[in-house]
């Protein structure tokens, strides 16, 4: 008689998870077709070589891509860029999330104008910044001139810095809104009651915002690593990953590894070992941010 | 059923992250490993790959008869070169082609090593003689499509780069054209001032070839495997495009991007005297500035009086489905009539000798000023398209060693042997 209640929660039980997987089922599919499958076709033409990828290499293009100075050189510099757009959005967005927060006149239409470059292609930010900033033909070179200021060459003494700045210019509204919403669920009773303890706006934004701010830090952080680490379209429409790979961003490289030097056994080595990176930042991002948690 | 564990914002974003991460690394992994999208070819279709700015009002002509004569629909499909090379790439990966592919450069032969473009012997000994192949085509252009004694492309546009000035500046100056390096030089410093420079050098590696070829650098040497050789001749040639630039200042910096038409729009702008270019920048130029009086003069000599040769082939992929279709498309879009129709209508150069003499080819002055260099136009991937690295080398690592010298003012020594250790690799690869 005791167990007859527990044999029909697990009986319930089998069926919820019987109807959870079912469920599941499509998402599952489309997993297993869209992700897991190429995944097993990258790892196996990365253990190939040649232009049509038929030439069996083992861990040839592993070890080669560790020792090749082109690929180290792309990978920092793709690191450097995704840390420091990722620093960027994160204060720019909280420091745009925390002045519109207040009660501004036409707030709503400035949320909305800071976003808009986020909602714009790649490709249509890039032409757009690449005529902006064009030393010879550039729309700002011609108003620095016209008010007796030298004219900059940004695009050629510093493309990577310059393709950060677009990434920032394009991204950080993105991060703004979901700092906006994080600031939106943060109680008020918290700042009153920091207030009633002597806390001033400088204490009660490293004691309060900050560490109720971590959950969305964390996921703001772990979307810009990720996007940083992925930038393609920026190299390839601003700089052409020029001059002289200066701004070879990591993706680029491996899109040109794979479509000028014809070689998908490298590029796919190249991509999986990417992917490997993107979820060991991932992971750690994820572990030292749970770490900082404040549960409110 | 209430949820005893409600998923809290903070779960949400962390999930949210992970999955994230996730779909990330989807596309990622795909892009390489899964191969090309598919191919419209097929059915009544014929699919044809073809550069986006050679889509002439000539070519729908014979695209209409086309159609009629075999009762199927052309899928024109056009792109950027560099496009095309990424989709025709990853149709090879999945074995789905088109049926014709224009090409540039000498990707027939690299397709060829590879395996990917058909031979067409069969068809040139069939239809050779009555089309005028290769007899009536340069003998540069048909060997710019040969691999091992075999024809894999037809030249479809067969073009070259030399000075191109606008005539009032110079004229305003005082200088007639130069016809050496010294006399370039001295002219674009006289020419040079305010916001105008006298020359504007190009950002594509590519333009580097004529200073190249005219102090009788080969890119590739066979018989040693060396590349740039004479070394000396190859230091002082990019020397003397980086002084053009930095220590003269002649010419802005080229900015690098995918673009090519800075110079020519810099020219069209009234911003830069002298360009070298090909007959491809006619037409914006006649467009944006319609009043801008062009000269177009006789190649630079320098240790030789030789420029880069340009132009575009089309070949038919080994795997394409109707090979008899693909040489009947080719038959008539390399017909003379088609050509002039096309020189007509947008100045293009083309590679038959019957061509030369037609007067589409010699009526225009700056057509005749080009065609008339045609005979000095080298190709400088000939001797490198065979090792099947020619993507690798010239696109990848020459362009850097070009952007290093000219854009980066790095020491000419210095970028020759990060080149040279770059390419030893590719080439051994």
């Amino acid at each position: 008689m005791a167990n007859r209640p527990r044999r029909r929660r697990d009986g319930l039980s089998r069926r919820y998870t019987r109807t959870a997987y079912l469920m599941l089922l499509p998402a599952i599919l489309f997993f297993a077709v869209f992700t897991y499958l190429p995944i097993g076709n990258l790892l196996t033409t990365s253990a190939h070589s040649g232009p049509q990828a038929d030439v069996f290499a083992g861990l040839d293009n592993y070890s080669r891509a560790v020792s090749d100075p082109a690929v180290r050189h792309s990978f920092v510099i793709t690191v450097i860029f995704a840390l420091v757009t990722t620093v960027g959005a994160i204060v720019l967005g909280l420091a745009l999330a925390m002045l519109l927060d207040k009660p501004l006149r036409g707030r709503v239409v400035f949320r909305a104008l800071l976003l808009v470059p986020y909602l714009t292609s790649v490709a249509i930010v890039g032409l757009l910044w690449r005529n902006i900033l064009d030393p010879g033909l550039g729309i700002l070179n011609r108003l620095l001139t016209a008010l007796d200021l030298p004219p900059q060459q940004w695009l050629i003494t510093h493309p990577l810095e310059t393709i950060i700045g677009v990434m920032l210019w394009q991204h950080v509204g993105y991060a703004m809104v979901l700092f906006l919403a994080g600031l939106q669920g943060i109680p008020d009773v918290y700042y009153e009651a920091a207030t009633v303890d002597g806390a001033g706006p400088a204490r009660r934004f490293r004691h309060v915002t900050l560490p109720l701010l971590m959950p969305t830090t964390l996921f703001v952080s772990i979307i810009s690593v990720i996007t940083g680490l992925q930038a393609f379209g920026q190299a390839y429409i601003i700089t052409d990953g020029g001059p002289a790979n200066a701004s070879d961003l990591y993706v680029f490289h491996v899109f040109n590894v794979a479509f000028e030097a014809r070689d998908f056994g490298y590029s796919s080595a190249l991509s999986f070992l990417l992917v490997v990176v993107i979820l060991a930042f991932t992971v750690v991002q994820l572990r030292y941010g749970r770490r900082n948690e404040v549960q409110h | 059923m209430a949820l005893d564990n409600p998923i809290s914002r903070r779960h949400a974003l962390r999930l949210a992250g992970t999955a994230a991460a996730a779909a990330a690394a989807t596309p990622l992994v795909s892009s390489c490993g899964a191969g090309a999208p598919k191919s419209e070819a097929g059915g009544d279709a014929f699919t044809v790959y073809w550069n986006a700015g050679h889509g002439y009002q000539a070519y729908e002509k014979v695209i209409d008869e086309f159609e009629q004569a075999h009762g199927v629909t052309v899928n024109f499909q056009k792109y950027q070169w560099p496009d095309l090379r990424t989709r025709i790439l990853a149709d090879f990966a999945s074995g789905t082609v088109p049926d014709v592919v224009e090409s540039p450069d000498v990707w027939a032969i690299e397709f060829a090593v590879s395996g990917d473009a058909r031979s067409l012997r069969d068809f040139v000994d069939q239809d050779g003689a009555e089309m005028g192949f290769p007899d009536d085509w340069l003998p540069k252009t048909v060997e710019r499509n040969t691999y091992q004694g075999e024809v894999y492309g037809i030249q479809v546009h067969y073009t070259c780069t030399t000075l191109v000035y606008n005539k009032r500046m110079l004229d305003d100056a005082g200088v007639t054209p130069p016809s050496t390096w010294d006399e370039l030089l001295a002219a674009a410093k006289e020419l040079t001032g305010g916001d105008v420079h006298g020359l504007a050098l190009n950002q594509d590696y590519s333009y580097a070839w004529p200073w190249l070829l005219q102090n009788d650098v080969r890119l590739y040497d066979p018989e040693t495997r060396q590349l740039l050789v004479d070394r000396a001749a190859a230091e002082e040639a990019f020397r003397f495009q980086a002084d053009l630039v930095h220590r003269h200042k002649v010419s802005p910096v080229p900015v690098p991007s995918t673009d090519y038409a800075g110079p020519q729009k810099l020219l069209s702008a009234g911003r830069a005297a002298m360009i070298i270019t090909g007959p491809w920048d006619l037409m914006p130029i006649a467009g944006t500035s319609p009043d801008l009086e062009l000269g177009v003069a006789p190649a630079l000599r320098g240790a030789s009086q030789v420029t880069s040769s340009a132009g575009a082939s089309a070949f038919v992929p080994a795997k394409a489905k109707r090979p008899e279709l693909s040489w009947d498309f080719l038959k008539r879009i390399t017909a003379l009539e088609t050509e002039r129709a096309a020189t007509e209508e947008a100045g293009m150069l083309m590679p038959r000798k019957s061509w030369a003499t037609s007067p589409e080819a010699t009526s225009d002055p700056h057509i005749k000023a080009f065609a008339e260099n045609l005979p000095l136009a080298e190709d400088f991937l000939l001797d490198l398209a065979p090792t099947g690295k020619s993507g690798e080398v010239s696109d990848t690592l020459f362009k850097n060693l070009y952007q290093s010298i000219v854009v980066q003012n790095t020491p000419v020594s210095e970028a020759l042997a990060t080149f040279d250790a770059a390419a030893k690799r590719a080439l051994a690869g």
